[in-house]
């Protein structure tokens, strides 16, 4: 719990800095953490390579947008309403690739098929999704704070808050699930999935529970992207999306608390400090990957564990 | 009886690993199953333990059929395996590796919600821990607790696959080889742990082709050869039949 | 009513033998390397992008061309597997995002030279075959029987050529392999490059049936992968009945049900496969 301490300057910026470049590289940086956390606790977590997270992205986007527009109901309801179909898409899911003890490539083509799936029903469901024109979102969500009652979240300023909570929300949630029994079994199957089961561990069962939960948080990072921008397209399923999140968590750190957050803000952060044309910027992202995969393995975060290790130990 | 093996038989395609074999396990009993290299030792563990799925037979835990059942519900019941090559998490430390494996122990725990568990884990895992320590601390790991299971010794690693074992509770514990690569202290030492978990009431049922080992050991003896069971009762007895020393000597030794 | 159905079951054989091409690779490079080569689709448009510019820009004759743009997937191929694939042999997870960084770096690289304005290629054999009632272009006619050719010379290799029987005892035994003096990483390499080579053919013949576009080597290798597993990763001869069986699916499908759902049959395919006959279609239960 301690490494989140770093948020308390994060919350006292907005004082600081008025940029809004800033704050706004600062909540796609929040928001796409969240995403990359959710895909980190069942590959960081569990071991399983998914590509189903960036539907769920596109899901929770979808469906919150949806619910509030056909039922009426406010964002968070709306949101409750996507975490519903997203656990019972996951379950589904899930259930297909683990009970059949699909190993891992399967489950990542599998995951990827369905995905695909998901976004080809976005985009062919004009009625409803109106197709790859995508969605205009004009609705906002509304937070009750004592004193000022019901708030629209439209600024900057309060996106940014707004965004900063949700992030420590789901930091706090990922610390005490590693840290929980449930992680330990979660890394159990992750480093060594048949010893786990002589021991007594359930896999298939975690492994689904790691998948659904990864779902809800990537599902809930859609919700908040979808609003913040303004607008819903099919392309936040693609799997370009899904690489962006990998490439996140790569470059941050797989297995680590942090290391999603710090992938995410330094991939968001790039194309503003480098002007590059979009081309050229993807096959930058394409290189990371590659790179970090070959030389850097354990990313940002575990190379600097490993330097101050290093340090102690020499002191 | 606490097991009963009818008729088990495994099958690799056109390979027989294991041949219609059947025999019984008793609480509180030490059983020695050996055989030379082939004789599908292993591959009968690992059918018990749930590894493998049986071509036919059938394998009774106190009266329920667990043939074909999957390894957790297996360890679940009370039947748990040891590797013969350890198994490890790596990059794990050892005290890591045996909180791990305190999950059943953790699902047996009254009072401690799960839940409240996941919040703070607080007294439930307190005492988990404390477990843990004092299985490292049989197994003579206790000052590795905290160093990384891979830089263990062969011996070592396998002392933690028996300290994991222990921390599962088990009724009946299958040992694969537990000697094998062992030095001669650290054989003293294992066969130490292993009268105490008798004394404390856990079943054993161990292969091992060092012969001696399982002689002064066992209650009861098994050998194997090709897969089929060549003669069963004391181990004094066993080791002196005909057709067990044939399989182990190639020839038949008058003595 | 039947020229229609028959010249879509004809048209379908055609695309299918493009993704048996692409299943043929995925099939060889995942049983020497142990890993998923996700980017051979890239290598594919390679060779539909080198084919077009050789064959209408240099001007050079279509067979020229052909071997031209077949040696640049290949050298490619090379480049990737020293750089990358080699330090991530039988490990499925890194050889797969490692593919997927590359299919990044390669579809940038084709946005930039190319952008995404379709290129189509003058028509290299003109005309129309006509059996019985039904016409086929013959291009397609042809092309069917290059790619069958290729396929089947491939798999003459494999049975008869003693590099083709190293092939295939390694991917059934490493060790045993090994013993016996098969120089693996060598091998590894080979059939890394021989699959490039394999889809920049099939794109040489995919850019004289179609226009070309840079993402068209996400939607092969995706059909590609779903054909392997379909027929059973692992059968070289089924990866291209897959992709016969896939291609005609969808060729035919798209005739009776709105063209949306053309992607979803092999999408659905693999979910069946994997879910009642896990070892694919041609696959033996191991």
């Amino acid at each position: 719990m301690k490494t989140l301490l770093f948020l308390v300057p994060l919350y006292l910026l907005p004082l600081v800095v008025r940029s809004d470049v800033v704050l706004t590289i600062l909540i796609f940086t929040f928001v796409l953490s969240i995403l990359a956390i959710g895909f980190n606790v069942v590959f960081g977590g569990a071991g399983q390579l998914t590509m189903f997270h960036a539907a769920a992205f596109g899901i929770g986007s979808y469906v919150t947008f949806l619910s509030m527009l056909r039922f009426g109901i406010s964002f968070w309801l709306g949101y409750l309403v996507a975490v519903l179909i997203v656990v019972l898409i996951s379950i589904l899911i899930g259930w297909i690739c683990f009970k059949f003890r699909l190993k891992e490539f399967y489950f990542a083509v599998v995951t990827l098929a369905f995905a695909e799936l998901c976004r080809l029903v976005a985009m062919n469901w004009t009625s409803v999704t109106n197709g790859t024109l995508g969605m205009l979102v004009l609705e906002k969500p509304t937070v009750w704070l004592p004193g000022s009652g019901v708030v629209r979240i439209e600024q900057t300023v309060p996106w940014y808050f707004l965004t900063l909570v949700c992030l420590t929300g789901v930091l706090i949630f990922s610390v005490l699930l590693m840290r929980s029994w449930i992680g330990r079994n979660f890394s159990a199957i992750r480093l060594n999935e048949d010893l786990a089961q002589t021991l007594g561990i359930d896999t298939f069962r975690y492994k689904l529970l790691a998948f659904t939960i990864s779902n809800v948080i990537a599902s809930f990072a859609g919700a908040l992207y979808g609003f913040y921008t303004g607008y819903i397209e099919p392309a936040y399923l693609a799997v370009t999306q899904a690489l962006d999140a990998i490439a996140m968590v790569l470059l941050g750190g797989v297995s680590t608390i942090l290391g999603p957050v710090v992938g995410a803000l330094v991939l968001t952060s790039l194309p503003h400090l480098i002007e590059l044309p979009a081309e050229i910027r993807v096959a930058v992202y394409g290189m990371i990957l590659i790179l970090v995969i070959l030389l850097m393995p354990r990313g940002i975060v575990g190379l600097a564990a490993g330097l101050s290790r290093g340090r102690v130990n020499a002191a | 009886m606490l097991l009963k093996v009818e008729n088990l038989t495994k099958r690799f395609g056109g390979l027989i690993a294991v041949s219609d074999v059947s025999f019984a396990i008793n609480k509180g009993e030490i059983v020695g199953i050996f055989g030379p290299n082939g004789s599908g030792k292993t591959t009968l563990l690992s059918l018990l333990a749930g590894l493998l799925p049986p071509s036919a037979g059938r394998v009774f835990w106190k009266g329920r059929d667990i043939a074909g059942a999957r390894p957790d519900v297996i360890a679940a019941l009370g039947v748990i395996k040891t590797f013969q090559n350890p198994q490890l998490f790596s990059e794990l430390s050892v005290l890591e590796h045996v909180m791990i494996a305190s999950f059943l122990a953790f699902t047996r725990m009254k009072g401690h919600g799960r839940l409240r568990s996941f919040l703070s884990p607080g007294k439930g895992e307190a005492i988990l821990r404390a477990r843990a320590e004092k299985a490292l601390t049989l197994c003579r790991l206790q000052d590795s607790s905290s160093k990384p299971a891979a830089e263990l010794s062969y011996g070592e690693e396998k002392m933690l696959g028996v300290a994991m074992a222990m921390m599962c509770e088990p009724e009946l514990l299958l040992l694969d080889e537990p000697a094998s690569g062992l030095g001669n202290d650290e054989v003293h030492n294992l066969e130490s742990v292993l009268r105490d978990l008798r004394t404390h009431g856990t079943t054993l049922c161990i292969i091992d082709h060092k012969v001696a080992f399982l002689a002064r050991f066992a209650d009861q003896a098994i050998a194997l050869q090709q897969g089929c069971k060549i003669a069963e009762g004391l181990p004094h007895d066993v080791l002196a039949d005909p057709g067990v020393v044939k399989a182990y000597l190639g020839r038949s030794h008058h003595a | 009513m039947t020229q229609v159905v028959v010249g879509q079951i004809l048209n379908g054989i055609i695309l299918g033998s493009l993704y048996g091409i692409i299943a043929l690779g995925v099939t060889m490079t995942f049983g020497i390397t142990g890993i998923v080569n996700f980017a051979l689709g890239q290598f594919m448009m390679i060779g539909a992008y080198a084919t077009w510019y050789f064959t209408d820009l240099a001007m050079l004759p279509f067979p020229v061309a052909v071997v031209f743009a077949v040696a640049l997937a290949a050298v490619a191929g090379l480049v990737a597997d020293q750089a990358m694939f080699r330090f991530t042999r039988n490990n499925l997870v890194n050889g797969l995002l490692v593919s997927i960084g590359l299919i990044s770096v390669m579809e940038s690289g084709a946005l930039l030279l190319f952008t995404t304005t379709p290129k189509n290629m003058d028509v290299v054999i003109a005309g129309s075959l006509t059996l019985g009632s039904i016409t086929l272009p013959r291009m397609k006619v042809v092309a069917f029987l290059l790619l069958v050719a290729v396929i089947g010379l491939t798999w003459l290799g494999l049975s008869r050529a003693w590099l083709g029987r190293a092939t295939r005892a390694y991917a059934q035994n490493p060790e045993a392999a090994m013993l016996m003096g098969v120089p693996t990483k060598a091998l590894q390499t080979a059939v890394v490059v021989y699959s490039c080579a394999l889809a920049g053919f099939g794109g040489a013949l995919y850019a004289c049936l179609f226009s070309l576009e840079p993402s068209l080597g996400g939607l092969f290798i995706l059909k590609g992968v779903e054909a392997a597993i379909l027929a059973g990763v692992g059968n070289l001869l089924g990866a291209l009945a897959g992709g016969v069986i896939l291609g005609v699916t969808e060729s035919v499908g798209s005739l009776y049900l709105p063209s949306a759902f053309r992607d979803a049959y092999g999408l659905v395919f693999l979910v069946a496969i994997l879910l009642f006959r896990p070892a694919g279609l041609f696959g033996s239960q191991k």
